[in-house]
């Protein structure tokens, strides 16, 4: 039979039970609390822009409470002000390293901590291929900035980090050191690799860049000065001479070698055999059967020379490239295509000369390449 | 017949004022049962020892928390605000961006996805053409929260900034929400060009090519500073553009062309002819333009509309027929830059203005040669005419002003024959009054004469008082002289 109604009556309840809701309050308040916007200075909430529809280049203040947000406001940027000098640091001026990233590598973001120039004068720029190793690279990377942004402290966190996808598949499926270096791989790849830079340039320069520092995703080790360094010499496009770690078997030990050859002063041996080609069929540094006799800066390195020693380039690579924007911004590219028989990186130097900039490298001042 | 309703039913009625609404019977409901188990007044001591242990968790606990609390200097008001109001001031720093670009593709149909556009608009000394250019800003018909504005304002002495700033915040603040535009933004880049923007050594052929690459270079600075990762259009629009459909957006983007480009003509005064093709650097590449190319030296620029170039290339503008299809397309090689709508991703790969001869040419020219190079789509649309304004050139004001001569002789010669009219009116008019004048006079004299015969009479009567006249002829004369000092 149905008891009477009357008030349900309260079980015993077990302090197991008691802890568990206890501990389950705690938990909820503490990501309640958690979930609040890392604090920045006022400095950094002054730089930031107010609307999402801005420069990249900028934080942007991202409303919480759900308020209809107005239209964007109308921005003057005056680039007569932007100033870029040899000391950028004292200037304020502001830094955009852009990095093409298809394998993520640690040694990359932790180097990346720890330049000396200003983090909130930095802003990074990525694009990553939309391809399985891809993804996986950026959830890596997502990670890492997750880590920085959000629970670093501020002294490490960059201003503003854009991460691009792709919109074209790359020509080859591997990423592998050998298949990536075969000859005939070499125009497609380097063209994908042009459109990829000049997607990433193009959306992420704004109004407010005065340096662009390119630097591949396999540079695993810098001097922490190295924005100052190469600001310091006040060259429209500049290179550190790049270099790779690795276990020398003859002589039992960690070596290094030089490891990008492109950045190198021309010969007129590749003159004529630039003469002799079709206007599609481009140069390549580096191959046996394609020998140019050109002075490559790899080989300049003397050691214990002075690292400021500068040599006038005409082709550049772009393991780490520091170019003041201006030139990026007078058009100089990374073409895709034979231009004037030299392609990406080669053929930027090579535009960038059209234009009137002039490009300089330093061989006795070294980065290192990661190792497969 | 309702069964409950019947007093002599079986059935119990379930809505009945006293008795059994829940199926228990009432009264005493709240009553426990007395003989049900009763607890005791006081608890046992081992479970004495378990409500103590709670206790001393539920303090350590709280305590935990405290630490939390203070070790994350976080603020107690997002406990209350569930944290969506974190910082307090209604928003929070963001810093990191993603954008996947192949969502920004652009398609034939953008403003079904929300494709936004980047609108460029170069500007120098462009003060008088600004209200016009807010007219046509003010019609467009694609959705205005999806167009983007960035404007370059370059080397101008006149007060084009301030008239900008002033327009482009009246567009915001204007009550009709679909009036606001999306990310407005005013480059200020000054290049210290040489050259002077009127009409005559803007065309002049000796300048061009140093124009042509400064415009370029102008062009870059903007595109690269007001491109973003999240536009799938760019629309370059000159401000001196005087008649274009308001649907032009739309109309170029249903093509889905890489680049495409309408015809470019102006209107011209009766005397000239009423229309001319305007925009000559739309154009197909002919053998005798790469031929002359290969000619020139390296920094050379061929530049189109000149006769120190002749190229006999066809031109977009020369093909247009009044009555064709404006959907006919075209391909071209050059592009002419008063109106270019093209897809984000031709800048995104790399396709600039060069700032330097790239095969021969700079600018849009260099432009559509580059797109064409990386396999870019680039079209004309020979019946599609948008409308530049007319701006007399230095031979048509010179003719203006001869035209004005030859007026200004024509309405002295005019206003000569009208005075000549006048006065020979006027003369006519004296010699009737002449003929009065004489008949008043004929009848004056008839009448003195009438008076004379009268007088001779009364002088003969009054002879003696001649002399009394002559002192009041002399105070006459003296009013006289007083008059003619006044004068």
């Amino acid at each position: 039979m149905a008891r009477p109604l009357g008030p349900v009556r309260l079980k015993k309840t077990s302090p197991l039970t008691l802890v568990f809701g206890a501990g389950l309050c705690i938990f909820i308040l503490y990501f309640l609390l958690g979930s609040s916007a890392p604090e920045f200075s006022a400095s950094r909430k002054a730089s930031a822009a107010s609307h999402p529809l801005s420069p990249p280049t900028s934080a942007f203040r991202q409303s919480t409470s759900g308020a209809k947000t107005g239209p964007p406001p109308v921005l003057r940027y005056n680039l007569n002000n932007v100033t870029i000098t040899n000391t950028p640091v004292k200037n304020r001026e502001s830094v955009l390293i852009l990095t093409p990233m298809a394998r993520f590598y640690q040694g990359y973001w932790d180097n990346l901590l720890k330049l000396s120039y200003p983090h909130e004068l930095i802003t990074l720029g990525f694009i990553l291929p939309k391809t399985k190793e891809g993804n996986a690279a950026y959830a890596e990377l997502d990670k890492q900035i997750t880590k920085t942004q959000k629970f670093g402290p501020e002294k490490d966190r960059f201003r503003s980090i854009i991460i691009l996808r792709q919109d074209f598949d790359p020509p080859i499926p591997s990423q592998d050191e050998a298949e990536r270096h075969k000859m005939q791989n070499q125009k497609p790849r380097r063209a994908a690799m042009a459109k990829a830079r000049n997607s990433l340039l193009f959306t992420t320069l704004g109004p407010s860049t005065s340096w662009v520092l390119w630097l591949d995703a396999d540079v695993i080790e810098t001097p922490p000065t190295l924005i100052q360094d190469l600001a310091f010499h006040n060259k429209p496009v500049i290179t550190p001479n790049c270099f790779q770690r690795y276990y020398n078997a003859e002589k039992k030990r960690m070596d290094e070698r030089p490891y990008d050859f492109n950045n190198w002063q021309d010969s007129p041996t590749a003159q004529k055999m630039a003469a002799q080609m079709s206007p599609d069929d481009i140069l390549l540094e580096g191959y046996q059967d394609m020998a140019t006799y050109r002075a490559l800066m790899a080989y300049m390195y003397e050691e214990g020379g002075d690292i400021h020693y500068e040599v006038p380039l005409d082709g550049v690579g772009g393991t780490a490239l520091l170019v003041k924007a201006d030139v990026h911004r007078d058009g100089a590219m990374f073409p895709p295509f034979s231009f004037y028989h030299l392609i990406e990186t080669e053929g930027f130097a090579k535009m960038a000369r059209r234009l009137g900039w002039h490009a300089a490298g330093l061989p006795n001042y070294k980065v290192y390449h990661y190792n497969e | 017949m309702l069964p409950f309703a019947s007093s002599g039913s079986k059935v119990t009625p379930r809505h009945h004022v006293s008795g059994y609404s829940n199926g228990y019977p009432r009264g005493n409901t709240f009553e426990f049962s007395p003989h049900r188990f009763q607890p005791r007044g006081t608890a046992p001591s081992s479970r004495r020892q378990r409500r103590q242990l709670v206790r001393i968790g539920a303090v350590i606990a709280a305590c935990i928390f405290l630490l939390l609390l203070f070790r994350s200097g976080f603020s107690l008001f997002s406990i209350f605000s569930f944290g969506i109001l974190s910082s307090g001031d209604g928003f929070q720093l963001e810093t990191v961006r993603y954008y996947d670009l192949s969502n920004v593709q652009g398609t034939a149909r953008g403003w079904e996805r929300e494709e936004r556009i980047l609108l460029c608009v170069p500007l120098r000394d462009a003060e008088p053409h600004l209200a016009m250019f807010f007219g046509h800003l003010h019609n467009f018909t694609y959705p205005h929260h999806l167009i983007d504005l960035a404007f370059l304002v370059s080397d101008s002495k006149d007060r084009t900034l301030e008239v900008l700033v002033e327009n482009l915040e009246a567009i915001q603040a204007d009550p009709d929400e679909t009036q606001h535009y999306g990310e407005i933004s005013i480059i200020e880049k000054d290049f210290g060009q040489k050259v002077n923007q009127d009409v005559e050594s803007r065309h002049g052929f000796a300048a061009q090519a140093s124009r042509r690459k400064l415009m370029a270079q102008a062009r870059n600075w903007l595109l690269s500073a007001a491109l973003r990762p999240y536009h799938s259009w760019v629309y370059w629009r000159d401000v001196d553009v005087e008649t274009a459909p308001f649907t032009i957006l739309e109309d170029l983007m249903r093509h889905n062309k890489d680049v495409i480009v309408p015809n470019v003509w102006r209107p011209l005064p009766d005397w000239l002819g009423g229309e001319q093709p305007y925009d000559l650097n739309s154009w197909q590449e002919s053998e005798t333009a790469l031929a002359l190319a290969d000619t020139l030296d390296e920094d050379a620029v061929i530049v189109e509309g000149y006769a120190e170039y002749a190229t006999w290339r066809p031109h977009l503008a020369y093909l247009r027929d009044p009555y064709g299809d404006p959907d006919m397309e075209m391909e071209i090689d050059g592009v002419g830059g008063v109106s270019i709508l093209a897809k984000a991703k031709v800048f995104r790969y790399g396709v600039h203005f060069p700032a330097f001869s790239f095969e021969k040419h700079a600018e849009t020219e260099g432009f559509g040669k580059m797109a064409r190079r990386m396999d870019f789509s680039v079209v004309g649309l020979p019946h599609y005419t948008i409308w530049h304004l007319y701006e007399p050139s230095v031979d048509d004001i010179k003719h203006m002003e001869q035209m004005e001569q030859e007026k200004l002789v024509r309405e002295q010669e005019e206003k000569e024959k009208a005075e000549k009219a006048r006065k020979m009116k006027e003369s006519f008019g004296d010699a009737s009054s002449q003929w009065e004048k004489d008949k008043t006079e004929m009848q004056n004299i008839a009448l003195q004469e009438k008076k004379k015969e009268a007088a001779k009479q009364a002088t003969k009567e009054q002879s003696d008082k001649q002399g009394g006249e002559a002192p009041k002829r002399a105070a006459k004369d003296e009013k006289k002289g007083e008059k003619d000092i006044r004068r």
